[in-house]
């Protein structure tokens, strides 16, 4: 552990800048939103700026993408293919934990299982995450029901902690140890341990009584979801809500769905995109000739709850997938973010 | 800073957004969280915006047919080639020239090329082909309460006790005020929705009234009858702001109670419930969609009608809003677009209105009001040789065979269109993200969108190009820039005078009237702030319903229940929303007409299985969808299905003017 | 979970394969022989039966396609039916135009794991694409398998595929085929009925057996009744399950059936499998 000056924290970031590009968190002005942006100057991030609107993701999986060109002349018969995506250096400045556990979740599917995406890999290759522990959760958050805050535990190079006016500075690999030796910083007391705990704490208390009354809620939603007691009235009374807008989907920090799409250009070239996609639009499952397996909007919210809380997911990937962010609470049309979904199913247990 | 706010062009509700701007080219779009309408929300076409505008399948240069082909020249060619060519074979513009506008463009673009028709090549007929949906709205609101506009406020919805949907499948629509209406649902509002047919929004409402096809009037009526009766209004407001209640009573005269329920499906207790709990509510609001496929003037008379009486106007939480569909619809009618009228609802047939126009821009205009594209296309007699048409994105062309038979059709616009097919002048205009323009959403808010992308450098935006035309033909209208442009209209028009560019901080934009007394805008109507009274307007007092006949027991109604209406062409260069798009053309490639379990059961059909659907005009085969959204007796098509359209709905010419109302009566066989 | 076969270098970039030989089959329906045009790609190739790959007509779009060539000693092909516009656009190839290959993929039928065991195929109309290369695999090792039955009905004589591979069939010793069509044809002397009866006919076992089904749904479900009334179990009856695809390699979802990704934890599912995926198919 260790100590630097809250004014000084940006050197940190000056410091990565040397050999990454720097994303933090900058306010738009005309907006008043917060967007994870690249920076050219360390004075432009604000790390007491509310969560980013968009999520971070979009740095390691952009919105849309040409990951490939290829061209075909059948006079000739000659075929190119030419890939499009690289490795850049990354470094995440001010990364909020429920952000960050997002992003493992996209690194434990797009990197795991039977292939690497290689796609994703080139984004997230030699990436430098620096996140910031929220001292104040803000009205729509709920990290504290999915294990994904407000504090991160896991998955950082440095983790900063602002208590009174210094930050207490974790090291959480290798690389962050680099970048603390070489800029020397000062060993933090071991009351600081406690001095964290403290901030966490009263981080703690002050998120909506929803999230800390019963801080199971969450998990008992899965359970009912996962046993498949949920009745049909209810995911009827979900999909009725549902605007098949794509939103929740898309401001998700764990949702990975993708469309690719191959697009003629006007010199008869061809470039594959890739773009983020969703599980609620009618078009997503269905299929050459007609069939559609998951043609009702019920059954597509439900598909989505599914994948978001089942327990054989969590069981999979060893947490839920949801990060507790509440985007996708303010995003919705009608309502039926995460949190609303789990009360109606709760509320049907309860009565 | 890659994210730049700006407004969403699709629809007329007018989205706040920000694109992600990489290299000059827009790569990404996000929702705002600080926008007054969206606050935090889109649609699924919102969403997918940055597909559309990144996309290359743009026109790239002027293009004159020669020789049956189109051939690429320079815009100053090409603009030569009109001038030469309106000069040579134009004798008479007033009856050989017209516009066809596009209610897409920017009020800039709209002003310039209203004022290139009327002043420069001297005539009055232009319109856009909202003629017969949102004018009807327009003229009601304004013959009552002198405002040309939706009385009421978006951004207060939330304070609506009571919300009343008629028709529209609003969250199709305008998905975002469906949202706002549901969220205000949700909070304790009583929303009712009387439509013949099952929409979402009807699901999500706490009263649905499912009335037979065509007498939404009937019902609304009934209401108003009721309240009338039990003299549940109340008498100083009506006494102190409105006139002409007594008119509007005895027009209610003919509407017998007994009929009621015959001639809606629905019970008379019902309605009076309905029209009770309206009262009782200390805000309310009404929304009907005004566009092609809209309310006809009557039924909207009597919605206005009802809410006067009801008190529901001129207040905090409360107002008469037709809902437009397409961005600036509102706005073009605020530009004049229309063949009578010049900005903010001037009539052109005034002689003050034309010399005030005549002095500022030292011209001579014809006061005789034109006449409406459709109209001149429509009339066999007419004497139409040239046409100016503007991005229409709609793949339909309606009257495709007169067009052919026109000496000269230019075609202005971003993307590439089956209108250029008829084109012999093709001049391609720059994207909206490419240029600054400010658009009008349904709730007379005007915003400004400004330059965020690159774009070709050759293609200009549409205003500077009828600039250059106007220049052309000698008129040096020397505008620097868009906002020169809006500071002339702010001159000319009283609702708009109180704006200009320097004006439009932060977001949310400025709602028009906006003057010296409202120099921040208004929200809504305001009695407080009015002169004269609120008048009744006059309503046809006629209650008759197209019944199904024996021979053809169906009554078929149109509507939009669909996302993408009008074949919306921009949308086919999304990914996403056109797969949206084409999930349901796939299942029913020549389009569907949805009948219930009941009906398809009598005529031997099963869902998907083709029918002919057979009129007094003429005959279509589409497949059939059936589904418990109508009743028994009720056939529902949708608006956007190009051969319906083309084949067999444009035989019913006059039914087409009456929007959501027509009903055709027809009998629907197996194949 | 299966330990993929796909070589690094044909995940993400489509490889360029070129089209060798064009061969009709039946309406609508062509086989297309491919190879690669880079020699080493074409040395590392190893497909396992039941596999797919995701196949790019150039200036198109891509598609996901079932390999029905066994994985020895085998041309490398793939059977294409004309239903949209990517397939629309293959069909307009001829020979020496060029496609993108990316593959295989999927975990594929299995083949050590049923050694010894009697193997029966049940296929309606072109399911007997995907089954071909595991019949192929099969009878190249027919010493190591017990009885191996073909069970293939069409709707007419001219919706039979392989035509050419079935006359082969029919006259190897040891290899039961049985091969049907819907109504009576004039010139057809062969059964003629649904495939599932085909299953009484050729008195199909049930000890020691497994079943590869493949063909319409309405025809699974006949099949499937009658081979589990007869007493076979469901975890010993195995299919190919269709989805849309689009990355083909587990990341993008759109292949999602409850819990399970069809591009990776299948397309071949048993039957019991199937019934707990958690959606319906």
């Amino acid at each position: 552990m260790y100590l630097i000056n809250k004014n000084d924290v940006k050197k940190i970031a000056e410091e990565l800048s040397k050999s990454y590009a720097v994303y933090g968190p900058v306010v738009e002005k005309e907006s008043g939103q917060t967007f994870f942006e690249k920076v050219a100057s360390m004075d432009e991030i604000d790390l007491g700026a509310p969560i980013p609107s968009m999520p971070p993701k979009g740095i390691v999986f952009p919105q849309i993408e040409s990951i490939m060109t290829h061209s075909y002349n059948r006079e000739t018969k000659e075929a190119k293919v030419k890939a499009e995506f690289g490795p850049e250096p990354k470094a995440l400045f001010g990364l909020r934990s429920c952000d960050l556990t997002g992003i493992m979740c996209l690194d434990r599917f797009m990197m795991g299982q039977e292939y690497v995406d290689e796609v994703y890999l080139a984004h997230r290759k030699k990436m430098f995450i620096v996140t910031n522990t929220c001292a104040i959760p803000f009205k729509q958050c709920f990290c504290v029901c999915t294990d994904s805050g407000p504090s991160a535990k896991e998955g950082y190079d440095l983790n900063l902690t602002l208590i009174d006016d210094k930050y207490l500075v974790e090291v959480g690999s290798e690389k962050g140890q680099k970048l603390v030796d070489s800029l020397g910083l000062q060993k933090a007391p071991d009351d600081y341990v406690g001095k964290k705990q403290t901030v966490v704490d009263e981080s703690i208390e002050r998120f909506e009584i929803i999230s800390t009354d019963n801080k199971a809620w969450i998990s008992r939603a899965m359970n009912r979801m996962t046993t498949g007691f949920v009745k049909p009235e209810i995911w009827e009374y979900i999909g009725n809500q549902c605007f098949e807008c794509g939103a929740c989907s898309f401001v998700c920090p764990s949702c990975s769905c993708f469309n690719i799409e191959d697009v003629n250009r006007p010199d008869h070239s061809v470039v594959r995109l890739r773009a983020w996609d969703s599980c609620s639009f009618e078009g997503y499952t269905r299929m050459a000739g007609d069939h559609n397996p998951r043609k009702p909007v019920e059954d597509r919210r439900n598909k989505r709850f599914f994948c978001k809380l089942s327990y054989s997911q969590s069981k999979k990937y060893l947490r839920p997938g949801c990060v507790g962010c509440g985007r996708c609470a303010w995003v919705c049309p009608g309502d039926i973010g995460l949190p609303n979904v789990v009360t109606y199913i709760r509320r049907e247990i309860t009565g | 800073m890659d994210y730049k706010a700006g407004i969403c062009n699709f629809c007329g509700t007018g989205c706040g957004h920000l694109l992600k701007m990489k290299d000059g080219r827009v790569d990404g779009v996000f929702v705002s969280q600080n926008h007054p309408v969206s606050k935090g929300r889109l649609c699924v076409r919102g969403w997918h915006m940055h597909e559309l505008l990144r996309t290359e399948e743009r026109i790239t240069s002027p293009m004159i047919r020669r020789n049956g082909v189109l051939e690429k020249v320079s815009l100053d060619e090409a603009l030569g080639y009109i001038s030469d060519k309106i000069s040579k074979d134009i004798k008479n513009p007033a009856e050989e020239l017209a516009f066809l506008a596009s209610p897409r463009s920017s009020n800039e673009d709209g002003y310039l090329l209203m004022k290139l028709a009327r002043s420069v090549f001297k005539t009055n007929n232009i319109s856009i082909d909202s003629e017969s949906g949102h004018r009807n709205s327009i003229n009601v609101l304004h013959r009552g309460t002198g405002m040309a506009g939706m009385l009421g406020s978006l951004e207060e919805i939330e304070k609506a006790e009571f919300i009343l949907v008629v028709g529209t499948d609003i969250t199709k629509q305008n998905p975002i005020v469906g949202s706002e209406i549901h969220k205000a649902g949700l909070r304790g509002a009583q929303v009712v929705t009387i439509c013949s047919r099952e929409s979402q929004i009807a699901k999500l409402s706490k009263k649905f009234i499912q009335v037979k096809p065509g007498t939404k009037k009937i019902a609304i009526a009934a209401m108003a009858k009721t309240i009338i009766e039990d003299t549940l209004y109340d008498n100083d407001f009506v006494k102190k702001h409105t006139e002409g209640l007594d008119g509007f009573a005895n027009a209610l005269g003919a509407l017998k109670d007994e009929d009621i329920p015959a001639l809606t499906g629905v019970e008379s207790e019902v309605i009076k419930a309905v029209a009770r709990d309206l009262v009782k509510a200390k805000t309310a609001m009404v929304f009907f969609s005004s566009g092609i496929s809209g309310l006809d003037e009557d039924t909207i008379s009597y919605i206005y009608n009802l809410f006067l009486l009801a008190g529901k106007v001129g207040k905090e939480g409360c107002g008469v809003n037709p809902i437009t569909g397409i961005c600036n619809l509102q706005g073009s009618y605020d530009m004049g677009l229309a063949p009578d009228l010049m900005t903010g609802y001037q009539p052109l047939a005034d002689s003050a209105v034309i010399k005030k126009f005549n002095t500022a821009w030292k011209t001579d205009l014809n006061d005789k009001p034109g006449k409406g594209v459709y109209d001149l296309l429509r009339d066999g007699s007419s004497k139409l040789k040239a046409l100016f048409i503007v991005d229409h994105d709609e793949s339909i062309v309606r009257f495709s065979k007169e067009m052919k038979s026109l000496d000269l059709i230019v075609y202005f616009g971003a993307f590439e269109n089956s209108f250029t097919d008829y084109a012999h002048v093709v001049i391609p205009t720059a994207s909206y993200v490419e240029y600054d323009g400010t658009y009008t959403n349904t709730e007379r808010r005007v915003q400004l969108s400004s330059k965020k992308a690159d774009g070709d450098k050759n293609i200009q935006a549409a205003w500077k190009i009828y600039a250059a035309l106007a220049a052309k033909k000698g008129a040096n209208w020397n505008y620097a820039s868009a906002s020169d442009v809006m500071a002339e209209i702010a001159r000319l028009t009283d609702t708009y005078s109180g704006i200009s560019y320097a004006k439009f901080t932060g977001l949310g934009g400025l709602k028009w009237p906006c003057d010296d007394k409202h120099p921040g805008g208004t929200a809504r109507l305001d009695i407080a702030g009015m002169k004269g009274a609120l008048k009744f307007v006059a309503v046809s007092g006629t209650y008759a319903v197209k019944k199904a006949q024996d021979q053809n027991p169906f009554l078929l109604m149109m509507g939009q229940g669909q996302h993408f209406w009008h074949q919306n062409n921009i949308m086919k260069r999304t990914f996403i929303p056109k797969r949206e798009y084409n999930a349901t053309l796939l299942l029913y490639p020549r389009g569907y007409v949805e009948i219930c379990p009941e009906d398809a059961k009598k005529i031997e059909v099963r869902d998907k299985w083709p029918v002919k659907v057979v009129s007094a005009h003429g005959s279509m085969q589409v497949a059939v969808k059936v589904t418990g959204d109508v009743k028994p007796g009720t056939a529902y098509v949708p608006y956007f299905i190009q051969d319906m359209i083309s084949e067999f709905l444009l035989e019913h010419k006059e039914i087409i003017d009456q929007g959501e109302n027509a009903i055709i009566p027809v009998k629907i066989e197996k194949v | 979970m299966s330990d993929h076969t796909c070589s690094n270098k044909l995940v993400t970039i489509p490889q360029i394969a070129v089209v060798e030989e064009i061969k009709d089959e039946i309406e609508d329906v062509k086989t297309y022989y491919l190879v690669f045009e880079d020699k080493e790609i074409e040395k590392e190739f190893n497909i396992r039966s039941g596999q797919f790959i995701m196949c790019t007509i150039f200036g198109a779009g891509e598609f996901a396609v079932s390999l029905p060539p066994s994985p020895e000693n085998d041309r490398f092909h793939i059977s294409v039916r004309n239903v949209g516009k990517v397939t629309g656009a293959l069909h307009e190839l001829k020979v020496g135009d060029k496609v993108g290959i990316r593959g295989p993929f999927g975990n594929g039928f299995p083949f050590e794991d049923i050694k010894g065991k009697n193997v029966i195929y049940v296929a309606g109309g072109i399911g007997l694409i995907p089954l071909r290369s595991s019949i192929v695999h099969v009878l190249q090792h027919r010493k190591d398998f017990g009885r191996i039955i073909l069970l293939y009905g069409a709707r007419t004589p001219k919706d039979l595929m392989y035509q050419y591979n079935i006359e082969e069939w029919q006259k190897i010793d040891g290899f039961e085929t049985f091969i049907s069509i819907d109504n009576p044809v004039a010139g057809w002397n062969g059964h003629v009925g649904f495939v599932n009866q085909l299953i009484a006919k050729a008195n199909v076992p049930v000890d020691n057996t497994v079943a590869f089904v493949c063909g319409p749904p309405v025809m699974f479900n006949s099949v499937i009744k009658e081979l589990m009334s007869r007493g076979l179990k469901d975890d010993s009856i195995i299919s190919t399950l269709e989805r849309h695809m689009k990355c083909g390699i587990g990341k993008c979802q759109h292949c999602a059936i409850g819990r399970t990704l069809v591009c990776t934890d299948g397309p071949v599912y048993t039957y019991k499998q199937i019934k707990t995926l958690g959606e319906q198919i």
